[in-house]
C-alpha cells in the first residue's frame, strides 16, 4: 500500500531496548573495559584510525548502544599504541582481539 | 661364573617384562604415530637428515651429552648437572655392563631381555678372576653414582634452595608415582645384589652389607622378597613413565634428530611440537627465568606448566598460558631440552577462531620519495616516545648520511604484533605493504629504532638489495669509520638488552661497544641472554597493567644492582615501561651517542 | 613559655597557620626545605577568581608571621615521639622539641617529562603551567614564541592517569588552564586558543563565570578530547594529535606553543617523613587524615595534625581554611 510517504526508522536509541549482549560478553572476558572515561586517547594514537575510523573508545560505546562496530575492527595492525597511551590502563589489544574472536568467532556457539 | 638357575627364569621377572615391553611398544606406536604427523616435505627432510653422515654424528653426540651427560645443565648448575647425569649415565652404564656380562660370561642367555638386569640372581660365582672382579667393580660403581644422584634428588625435592632453585614445578599425581618408584628402583637393587653377594660374587658395595647382614642376623635373609620389589619397581616405574614427566627421557632421543633435521613448529599439537612438549623434562629452570614469576599469581604460567597442559588437554588453561606470555623468550634460552616455548604459544595463539579478520586491501600508506641512501622506519611505538626519532635524526645529520624518515606522518605497522598474537595472514599482509614500499624508494639500507620492527624485518621480509640494520649496529659502524666521534661523559651506564634485540635477533656487543664509548659501562644483575624482560612486550595479550608493574619493578631493581646515574636501552617499548616506575634517567642508545657527539 | 608547634613547610598553609598560632600566643617553629617562603603560590603570578597578585598573598602571609622561627634550607631527619611531646630532628643536627606538629609540606607538581609523548624537554615550544606562570611574573624563556599564532593547552597532564603513578584529579587545573588561555589571549588577541580537556571540573566560586567569559568573550576554543601525540614540524612548530570525541573523529592541530597542565602530585617525601610516627600513607601517596570528611585535618596521632594539599589536591582559600582550622585543633588539644 502506498501512503505517498515513507516512515523512516527513529533515531532515537531506546536504551532499555539495546541488545548489549556482545558488550556483556566482552566486559565478562575483559573487565576493565568498564573503566574507560571516553577520552579519546586510544583514537587520536591509532595507526588504523584514518583507514576505518578505527577507535576503541566508540567501539566501546557502540556495543552499549546497539551499533556494529565490526567495520571498525576490520584495519586494526595490533601495534598496541592504544594500550600504551590509555590512562585507565585498559588492555585495549587484548579487548580487541576478544571482540574480534567473539564476534561470531570462537564460543559464539 | 656359572649359571645358577637351569631354566634361566624366575616368575619375578615378570612385572619387568610387563613394563619393559609396554613402554617399549608404546614408544615405538607413538614414534610412528608423530612422524606421520609431519607434513611431507618435513618427513622427507628428517628422512635425508638421517642418512646424511654429518648429521648422523651430530645426532649421536648431541644425545651423548644432552641425554646422558646433561652438557647444558651442567654449565648451568652444576649440581643439578651431577644429580641428572649421575643418574642418566649411570643407569645407562649399568644397563650397557650388564649386557657386558651377560655375553662374556652366559652368551647362551644373551637374547633373554631380562637376564642383564637381574644377572647376579642367576649366576653363581665359580672361579674369581681379574675380569669378573672388574666388572663387578664397576658395577658397583655406577650403582654408587646413581645412588648418590638419587640422593641428591631427595634432598632437592625437601629443600630446592640448596640447588638455588627458587621455585620448583609442583608434581603432578602421576609424577609423584614415577619418581617415588625411580628413587625405590636402585636402593632396591642394592638391596638385592646384597642379599645375594655370596653366591654371585660383588664388589665393595655389595659384599659388606651381605656379610653385615649375615653377622648381625645369623642366618641368610631370604633373597627373592627383594628381587620382586625391585622387578616391581622397574614395573611401576616404566608403566607410568608414558604419562609422566619421565617422558622426556624417550622424547628427547627423537626431539634431537628433528631438530638437527631442521624442522620448525607448524602444528600446536602434532608432529614436531608434540615431541618438544613430551621431551620437557618438567626441571623447572623456566619458572625461576620467567619474567612473570615476580607475583606468585603467574608462577603456573611459565612454559614447563604450558607443556604440562598440553599433555593434558586442558584447553581454557591452555589459553589462558599461551595468552599470558611475554614471549621474552628467556625459558628457552635457559632450557636444557631447547623447548621453544614462543614459538609453541603463537602455535597455539593461531589456532584460535576468529570472528573478524583483518584485511587491509583498502589502507593506502604515504609512499616515499624515494632517492635516498637510507630509510628510517621509526615504527608506531617510537610515535610516543619522540625522544628517540629526535636523538636518531641528529646523529643522522651529524654523521652527513642521506636519509628519508618514511613514517614520520606515520604509516603501517611492521607486522610483527599481529605474528605474535599468532594472526601470520594478516601480519603477512602488512609484511607486503612494507615490503613494496621499501623496495620502491630504491633505498640500500633500511633503519630501524624498534627492536619489534627489527625483528619480523630480519626474520619475515624478503628485501633484496636493501641492509637491515638496527641503529645501535648503524651507530657502531659509524662510530668506527670515524663518522662519528664520541667524547665519553663521567656518567656511569647500565644497558638493558631488550628481549627481540638481544634473544631475538642475537644483538649484544654493538651496543656496549657504543655505550663505553660514552661514559662507564657498568653491569645489571642479568644481563645479555639472561636479561629479564621490561614487562612492556606486545607479546602478551592478557597481562594486566598492574600485573605488568610487578614484573617491571622487579626487572628494574635486576638492573640497577650497580647504582648506574642512568639505564639505556635500544627499544622505545622498554624505555616507555621503565620511565614509569624508574628512580633515574631512562634513555635510549641514540640520546646518549647524540649526547656524546655534541 | 608557651607551648612550642612545629610548622613543617613554609608555603602558604604553614605561614597561614603560624600566623593563627602567633595570634593565640604560641611558639611555632617552621621548617622549609628551599631558600625561600610561599611554597608553589609564590611562584605563581596571579590567582583566580579575582585576578589578585600571588605575590600580595604570600607578602601578607610573611608580614604576619614576623616573630615566627624560621629554618630555610632545613630538612627533617627524623621525629619521634617522646611520651607526650615531639622531637623534631633536624638535618643540621638541631633537635625541636615541641608539644604538636603541623604538617604542612603540600604537593608537589607532576614532572611532565614523564609523560614521554607530549615531549617536554625534548621540543623546543613544549612548556608547563608554572613555566607560564614564571613567564608571566617577568622570567626570560626562550621556549615562548614572540608572536603566537595558535596556543594548545593540555589539560590532566599526569593527572587522572594510571601511566604516571596518579589516579586523582588535580581540581584546580581546569580553571587554571581557563584562567592562563584567557591571560594568554589577552597578551596576544590574535592568537587561536584551544584547551584539550576530558572533562571540565569548574566547581568553585565563580570559575563558571571564567569558562563562559573563556568562550563568549575570548573565543577561547574547547575540545573534548585528551592528547595522545606531540609531534615536530620541520619548522620547528608542533603538531597534536587528539580525538574530537564530541565529533567523533581523529584531529590534528599545528601549535606554535603547548602549555601542558601539570597536576599535583603528593609528596615524594611522605612516606620518609611520617616514618617515625608510623601513619602510614593513603593510598593515593597522600598523607592519610584520620577522616575525610569531619577529621580532614587531624592525623590518626595525637598531638599531629595536618593543613592543606599534603593530604589531598586543594585550592588556595581551601588550603588558608583548613590551616585555620588545624590551628583551633592544636589549640585544643594543648589546653586539655
Amino acid at each position: 500500500m502506498d501512503f505517498g510517504f515513507v516512515l523512516n526508522p527513529s533515531s532515537t536509541v531506546d536504551l532499555g531496548k539495546v541488545d548489549t549482549t556482545l558488550y556483556d560478553r566482552l566486559a565478562r572476558r575483559c573487565p576493565d573495559v568498564k573503566t574507560c572515561m571516553a577520552c579519546g586517547s586510544c583514537s587520536a594514537t591509532c595507526s588504523a584510525a584514518q583507514y576505518s575510523g578505527m577507535s576503541v573508545r566508540k567501539v566501546l560505546l557502540g556495543l552499549q548502544r546497539g551499533n556494529d562496530v565490526s567495520a571498525m575492527l576490520s584495519n586494526c595492525m595490533l601495534c598496541g599504541k592504544c594500550t600504551m597511551v590509555c590512562p585507565r590502563g585498559i588492555n585495549t589489544r587484548n579487548l580487541i582481539l576478544t571482540l574480534c574472536r567473539i564476534h561470531d568467532g570462537e564460543g559464539s556457539k | 661364573m656359572t649359571d645358577r638357575i637351569a631354566s634361566g627364569f624366575h616368575p619375578f621377572v615378570l612385572p619387568f617384562l610387563v613394563g619393559m615391553l609396554f613402554v617399549l611398544s608404546y614408544c615405538l606406536i607413538g614414534m610412528v604415530r608423530i612422524l606421520f604427523q609431519l607434513p611431507r616435505e618435513d618427513r622427507r627432510r628428517f628422512y635425508l637428515s638421517l642418512i646424511n653422515p654429518k648429521t648422523a654424528l651430530k645426532n649421536v653426540k648431541d644425545i651423548f651429552l644432552n641425554c646422558l651427560i646433561h652438557v647444558r645443565l651442567w654449565k648451568r648448575n652444576p649440581l643439578l648437572g651431577y644429580m641428572h647425569s649421575s643418574i642418566a649415565f649411570g643407569w645407562f652404564m649399568l644397563i650397557v655392563l650388564g649386557h657386558l656380562e651377560v655375553f662374556l660370561f652366559v652368551p647362551g642367555r644373551a637374547k633373554l631381555l631380562y637376564y642383564p638386569i637381574f644377572f647376579n640372581y642367576f649366576v653363581a660365582e665359580s672361579d674369581t678372576t681379574l675380569k669378573g672382579a672388574l666388572l663387578f667393580f664397576l658395577m658397583d660403581f655406577f650403582l654408587l653414582m646413581v645412588l648418590s644422584g638419587i640422593a641428591l634428588a631427595v634432598i632437592k625435592r625437601v629443600r630446592s634452595r640448596l640447588f638455588g632453585m627458587r621455585h620448583t614445578t609442583r608434581s603432578s599425581a602421576l609424577d609423584l608415582v614415577g619418581m617415588y618408584a625411580l628413587w625405590l628402583i636402585f636402593p632396591l637393587r642394592l638391596l638385592a645384589e646384597s642379599l645375594t653377594a655370596h653366591i654371585s660374587g660383588g664388589s665393595f658395595l655389595t659384599l659388606p652389607p651381605n656379610w653385615l647382614a649375615l653377622r648381625i642376623f645369623g642366618y641368610e635373609i631370604h633373597m627373592l622378597p627383594a628381587w620382586w620389589a625391585y622387578s616391581a619397581a622397574l614395573c611401576v616405574f616404566m608403566c607410568v613413565l608414558p604419562f609422566t614427566r619421565y617422558m622426556h627421557i624417550p622424547a628427547e632421543m627423537l626431539l634431537i634428530p628433528l631438530r638437527n633435521a631442521g624442522l620448525k613448529i607448524r602444528n600446536i599439537h602434532k608432529g614436531f611440537a608434540k615431541v618438544e612438549v613430551l621431551s620437557c623434562p618438567g626441571c623447572g629452570v623456566c619458572i625461576d627465568a620467567c619474567p612473570m614469576s615476580a607475583s606468585r599469581a603467574n608462577l603456573k604460567n611459565c612454559t614447563v606448566y604450558l607443556n604440562r597442559q598440553l599433555r593434558r588437554g586442558n584447553k581454557r588453561r591452555i589459553n589462558q598460558i599461551s595468552d599470558k606470555c611475554l614471549l621474552c623468550g628467556k625459558c628457552e634460552a635457559v632450557c636444557q631440552v631447547g623447548v621453544q616455548g614462543p614459538e609453541l604459544r603463537v602455535a597455539h595463539r593461531s589456532s584460535r577462531r576468529y570472528g573478524i579478520n583483518q584485511d587491509y586491501s583498502n589502507v593506502v600508506p604515504s609512499v616515499p620519495q624515494g632517492g635516498h641512501k637510507l630509510l628510517y622506519f621509526s615504527g608506531c611505538m617510537t610515535q610516543l616516545t619522540p625522544r628517540i626519532s629526535k636523538a636518531v635524526i641528529s646523529v643522522l645529520d651529524k654523521a652527513g648520511v642521506d636519509y628519508e624518515w618514511m613514517d614520520k606522518e606515520g604509516g603501517l605497522c611492521c607486522g610483527r604484533p599481529m605474528m605474535m598474537a599468532g594472526r601470520k595472514e594478516q601480519a603477512e599482509q602488512l609484511v607486503r605493504g612494507n615490503t613494496r614500499l621499501i623496495l620502491g624508494s630504491g633505498a640500500d639500507i633500511l633503519l630501524v629504532n624498534c627492536p619489534i620492527c627489527y625483528r619480523i624485518f630480519k626474520e619475515e621480509y624478503d628485501l633484496p638489495g636493501v641492509r637491515i640494520v638496527h641503529h645501535a649496529e648503524f651507530f657502531d659502524e659509524l662510530a668506527a669509520s670515524g663518522a662519528l666521534t664520541m667524547a665519553p661523559g663521567k656518567e656511569n651506564i647500565c644497558y638493558h638488552d631488550p628481549c627481540e634485540l638481544g634473544r631475538g635477533c642475537g644483538v649484544y656487543e654493538e651496543p656496549r661497544r657504543l655505550l663505553s664509548q660514552c661514559g662507564g659501562l657498568v653491569k645489571a644483575g642479568h644481563e645479555k641472554s639472561e636479561s629479564i624482560c621490561c614487562g612492556g612486550s606486545l607479546g602478551s595479550l592478557t597481562l594486566s597493567y598492574s600485573e605488568r608493574e610487578a614484573i617491571t619493578r622487579n626487572s628494574y631493581a635486576d638492573l640497577v644492582v650497580s647504582d648506574p646515574d642512568l639505564v639505556a636501552t635500544a627499544c622505545p617499548l622498554c624505555l616507555a615501561t621503565f620511565s614509569r616506575y624508574a628512580d633515574r634517567p631512562v634513555r635510549d642508545l641514540a640520546e646518549i651517542v647524540d649526547k656524546a657527539t655534541d | 613559655m608557651k607551648p612550642a608547634v612545629a610548622i613543617i613547610g613554609g608555603g602558604i598553609a604553614g605561614m597561614e597557620a603560624a600566623r593563627q598560632l602567633l595570634l593565640l600566643g604560641y611558639t611555632p617553629i617552621m621548617i622549609e626545605k628551599s631558600d625561600h617562603l610561599g611554597g608553589h603560590v609564590g611562584e605563581w603570578h596571579c590567582l583566580f577568581p579575582d585576578m589578585s597578585p600571588a605575590a600580595d598573598l604570600v607578602e601578607n602571609l610573611k608580614n604576619g608571621i614576623k616573630g615566627a622561627t624560621v629554618f630555610l634550607e632545613t630538612g627533617i631527619a627524623f621525629i619521634n615521639r617522646i611520651r607526650d611531646t615531639y622531637n623534631v630532628m633536624l638535618d643540621n643536627g638541631i633537635s625541636i622539641p615541641c608539644q604538636a606538629v603541623l604538617f604542612a609540606t603540600g604537593y608537589e607538581l607532576f614532572d611532565a617529562a614523564k609523560k614521554e609523548e607530549y615531549g617536554y624537554g625534548i621540543y623546543n615550544h613544549v612548556v608547563t603551567n608554572r613555566d607560564l606562570e614564571l613567564w608571566f611574573g617577568g622570567r626570560e624563556d626562550a621556549r615562548f614564541p614572540a608572536k603566537p599564532s595558535t596556543i594548545g593547552f593540555v589539560h590532566c597532564v599526569g593527572s587522572r592517569d594510571i601511566k604516571a603513578g596518579n589516579m586523582q584529579c588535580s581540581k584546580v587545573c581546569c580553571m587554571t588552564a581557563i584562567k592562563q588561555a584567557i591571560e594568554m589571549k589577552e597578551k596576544f588577541p590574535k592568537a587561536e586558543i584551544y584547551c584539550f580537556y576530558m572533562d571540565l571540573r569548574l566547581f568553585g566560586k565563580k570559575y563558571e563565570d571564567f569558562y563562559i567569559k573563556a568562550q563568549r568573550d575570548h573565543g577561547i576554543h574547547f575540545i573534548r578530547g585528551r592528547v595522545s601525540e606531540v609531534g615536530e614540524n620541520y619548522d620547528g612548530t608542533l603538531q597534536i594529535k587528539a580525538e574530537d570525541t564530541l565529533n567523533g573523529k581523529p584531529l590534528k592541530l599545528n601549535l606554535d606553543l603547548l602549555v601542558l597542565m601539570a597536576g599535583m602530585v603528593c609528596g615524594k617525601d611522605n612516606a620518609k617523613l611520617t616514618a617515625g610516627l608510623r601513619m602510614g600513607l593513603d593510598t593515593d601517596g597522600f598523607l592519610r587524615s584520620r577522616d575525610n570528611i569531619y577529621g580532614v585535618t587531624d592525623s590518626n596521632r595525637r598531638g599531629v595534625f595536618f593543613a592543606g594539599a599534603c593530604t589531598g589536591t586543594k585550592t588556595i582559600p581551601e588550603t588558608i581554611s583548613e590551616a585555620r582550622a588545624a590551628v583551633l585543633g592544636i589549640h585544643n588539644y594543648l589546653m586539655k
